[in-house]
């Protein structure tokens, strides 16, 4: 068995048990759970493109969500047009406002962009939530957009079970991961980890890391849109509190560090460990103790920047490692 | 046409005159020291002609065309290359990475970075450390990846900052080895260096700045007997290794 | 014409409370070189501390400060000595000690989430306290008391930090330390207390404003957020590490809200400091007064 197939069977197994499990599920509480986790990973790994290959830290991601959300709704809603064509138009609306935040602040002291992240995240918020209208379009303010549900079908993105939803978004999910692996193969890859780590030396080999940097920010905002039409198709119902606040912003970046970001496996990883957590607090603690899963991602934040600032990825990859060695180590092509 | 030539360069950080009026030309092919007493502003000036930032005043030219305002990643990919004085290698990738980062200046495709990559840590000596992660070399081997970093990008014209500071005398031979090796590759060598022997032994011609300004410009053999130069250096002994 | 100078001044009385939280934040930065991003936090559990310590003692807002200033201290103290300092000795080296922003995003969001647990969501304020609600009668306008009084207490701290820092041991050690670390620690300073004496500072300072403001502003879990990005925008604005800087940041920040509430919704003020923050960034980084740091 060569090092490649041992490196590749889990990957084949997990997307085989990833296709079948809607089959085994059948619980509709339990797909909607599988449904969000798959959503969060996605979100956390295409927030990895510039939180984790850049180098620096957004924290206002919720708001790409926002714009994709209310860009596919609102098109479809008032214009009849297709959430498919609306979820493209909102990524590239989410990768030119990325774009502009990023061009001047990647010059900056990272806790400038952090901030100006926050700062536009929250204005934007605040703006939505108080206008009715945005020129032609109607936003509703803090109420929010409702979907009436329509003939269901993939090209009104309208599904009456949940199945078609979990495969689709296993499919947006094992695109971006199969994307974020090619980027860091890729030149573009290299030259946003060199610029990262050592920026003046990048320069000085040719790498225009400003420009790498808005490269990624723009391939970031724009997939992170995707998740807001998602989100707005799958629940049927936006307001500005569910799809561009700051706790969803910190959520997806507490994830992606926690399991490690810069990998390609880490967000996956914080994502599969740290959104159980978020289902079962609310679950079982409910109304009792609100926030009490925000609570612990903060401290398993902390302690895992302590001891492992490169995020749990890094034991748990080396553990694995190690166990496959010893298992298959012997049936490895000399 | 020169490959290098700084017209009057000036170059102040407020009120403070790092450089102040120096000329310089530099032929294809030759290795060209610049030495002088600490503080005295070269790495002043190889950031000027690298981009870091502009000169103040005055003007750089390479291969005849005016790079005075030019971005680092441009003059990289136009064929100049430099190394820094403190070394900064992505320390926690492998060195066949950090390599390849640089062979990427010329290329888009991985695989072909990724060859040439090879083929200059071979060149240097350094392929069978290839999978080490470059943050636990040792100073000797974090230089020569210095150089070879830069060396992967085609460079016309390298300028090398004080490459040899921290090696023990074995290693600067080697090192000297080494940049003679480039030049006959065809590699134009702008070198600074505080270690008198390895300098006077490698360069063709020498310049030395003193408190921003060029004092003298010449052979190894004349620059080591003018008055000037001596004064300048007086207190430090020639032959530190 | 009156009333846009009762506004202007009840702006700048506001305003000054905003310089005294934004103040904290600056002192922080100007030490240990890093933005805290749980300065919100810790205002917000000044407020509570300052708002338990009312009720429970029944003593003026402004004589709980002899409970509230050392707590926060204290606290701020051990904050950075417990979690922050590993970090940054870890980082030591690093150009950007971006971890230090990763956890001190994590201590706000456990600070609020923890406060929202123990003291639930609702809102609270000091009904009975003997400043609230008062106003002066100065030249036909009415400026609120509780803010005068804040006016003042800034006012004084301003001047009782700048003594600190211009004539005490400790202070200048503290500032000796912001000017070259590595200067002030072969000259026998400890780093790593100043970098906690600079956080308890700063986190009292904090606890200052929270006094101040709890007479008059509701205190609920999340309070935090919006001053911690306000507090921001004037440090921005103001200039990092610039304590007049904070100040007149916080005065214009206080009377924009407060004549900018007087033609629109509080909330539109609201994304108009957050326009007004990202207009600055990207114009004038450095800010008003802010030390030129190489970008």
């Amino acid at each position: 068995m060569g090092r490649n197939t041992i490196r590749t069977a889990p990957l084949v197994l997990a997307g085989v048990i990833a296709l079948g499990l809607p089959l085994a599920v059948r619980s509709a509480t339990y797909l909607h759970i599988l449904v969000l986790l798959y959503l969060y990973a996605y979100l956390t790994t295409s927030w990895n493109l510039v939180g984790g290959f850049a180098g620096v830290l957004p924290l206002g991601h919720a708001a790409f969500v926002g714009i994709g959300a209310y860009t596919s709704t609102v098109l479809s809603l008032q214009y009849g047009i297709s959430p498919w064509i609306g979820m493209v138009i909102g990524g590239i609306l989410a990768s030119i406002v990325g774009v502009i935040i990023g061009l001047p602040t990647f010059k900056m002291r990272g806790a400038y962009f952090a901030l100006a992240t926050i700062a536009f995240a929250e204005g934007m918020r605040v703006i939505v939530e108080n206008i009715d209208n945005l020129g032609p379009f109607r936003l509703n303010g803090p109420r929010g957009l409702q979907i009436p549900p329509l003939k269901t079908g993939l090209l009104n993105f309208m599904f009456a079970t949940k199945e078609p939803y979990y495969y689709i978004v296993l499919f947006m999910l094992a695109g971006v991961l199969l994307l974020t692996y090619g980027i860091s193969r890729s030149k573009l890859g290299y030259y946003l980890m060199a610029g990262g780590e050592e920026p003046e030396a990048a320069m000085a080999l040719g790498v225009n890391v400003a420009r790498a940097k808005l490269i990624a920010m723009a391939m970031s905002s724009f997939l992170t849109a995707f998740a807001g039409t998602f989100w707005a198709q799958f629940t049927l119902y936006i307001h500005p509190k569910s799809v561009m606040s700051l706790d969803i912003s910190f959520e997806i970046a507490f994830i992606a560090l926690i399991g490690g970001r810069g990998s390609i496996a880490g967000p996956l990883l914080g994502a599969l460990l740290l959104r159980p957590v978020t289902d079962l607090s609310r679950i079982y603690f409910g109304g009792k103790l609100p926030g009490l899963h925000l609570i612990i991602f903060g401290v398993v934040l902390i302690v895992v920047m302590l001891y492992q600032p490169r995020g749990l990825q890094e034991p748990l990859t080396r553990a694995y490692r190690s166990i496959t060695k010893k298992l298959f180590g012997h049936m490895e092509a000399a | 046409m020169r490959i290098l030539e700084l017209k009057g360069v000036n170059k102040s950080f407020g009120g403070l005159k790092a450089v102040e009026d120096f000329s310089l030309g530099m032929e294809e092919g030759e290795i060209l020291g610049l030495i002088g007493p600490n503080g005295a502003g070269k790495s002043t000036v190889f950031n000027c002609i690298a981009g870091v930032y502009p000169a103040t005043a005055g003007e750089i030219y390479f291969k005849g065309e005016n790079i005075t305002h030019q971005k680092p990643w441009n003059l990289c990919r136009n064929g100049l290359a430099r190394t820094f004085q403190i070394v900064k290698p992505f320390s926690s990738r492998t060195v066949l990475y950090n390599v390849t980062v640089g062979a990427f200046a010329t290329t888009d495709k991985r695989s072909e970075a990724e060859r040439r990559a090879l083929e200059v840590l071979r060149h240097l000596h350094m392929e069978d450390l290839r999978d080490v992660r470059a943050g636990n070399l040792t100073i000797a081997h974090r230089k020569r990846l210095e150089i070879a970093r830069a060396l992967a990008t085609q460079p016309k014209l390298l300028l090398l900052d004080e490459v040899m500071a921290g090696l023990r005398p074995t290693e600067v031979d080697e090192m000297v080895k080494i940049i003679r090796e480039l030049r006959e590759n065809g590699v134009t060598i702008f070198v600074i260096e505080h270690i008198m022997r390895a300098i006077m032994a490698l360069s063709d011609r020498v310049a030395v700045l003193h408190f921003g300004t060029k004092i003298a410009e010449g052979t190894p053999k004349e620059v080591a007997s003018d008055e000037r130069v001596i004064k300048a250096y007086l207190g430090e002994e020639y032959g530190t290794a | 014409m009156q009333f846009i100078l009762e506004n202007i001044i009840n702006g700048i009385l506001m305003g000054s409370i905003y310089g005294l939280a934004a103040m904290g934040l600056t002192v922080v930065f100007g030490v240990l070189k890093v933005i805290n991003f749980a300065h919100g936090s810790l205002l917000m559990v000044g407020m509570y501390v300052a708002y338990w310590a009312v009720i429970l003692t029944g003593l003026h807002p402004y004589l709980a400060l002899v409970i509230v200033v050392p707590v926060m201290f204290l606290f701020g103290y051990f904050l950075q000595d417990i979690i922050i300092k590993p970090i940054f000795k870890a980082e030591k080296d690093v150009r950007e000690p971006i971890t230090v922003i990763i956890v001190t995003t994590g201590v706000w969001y456990i600070l609020d989430n923890l406060s929202l647990l123990v003291f639930g969501p609702q809102y609270r304020n000091i009904q009975d306290n003997p400043l609230r609600g008062k106003m002066l009668e100065v030249a036909g306008m009415l400026p609120s008391v509780p803010r005068l009084w804040g006016f003042f207490a800034a006012l004084l701290t301003t001047v009782a930090i700048y003594w600190f820092f211009q004539k005490t041991r400790t202070g200048r050690a503290i500032r000796a330390t912001s000017l070259d670390r590595e200067a002030a620690s072969l000259q026998g300073i400890n780093q790593y207390k100043i970098y906690n004496l600079a956080v308890g500072i700063g986190t009292a300072v904090a606890g200052i404003a929270g006094v101040s403001l709890v007479p008059f502003y509701n205190i609920f879990p999340s309070v935090g957020v919006l001053f911690d990005i306000k507090c921001f925008i004037i440090v921005v604005l103001g200039g990092l590490g610039s304590m007049g800087g904070a100040l007149l940041g916080g005065l214009i920040i206080g009377v924009i809200e407060n004549v900018g509430a007087q033609f629109m919704a509080a909330t539109w003020t609201e994304a108009i400091v957050y326009g007004l923050f990202l207009v600055f960034l990207f114009l004038k980084p450095s800010g008003l007064f802010g030390v030129k740091y190489e970008w």
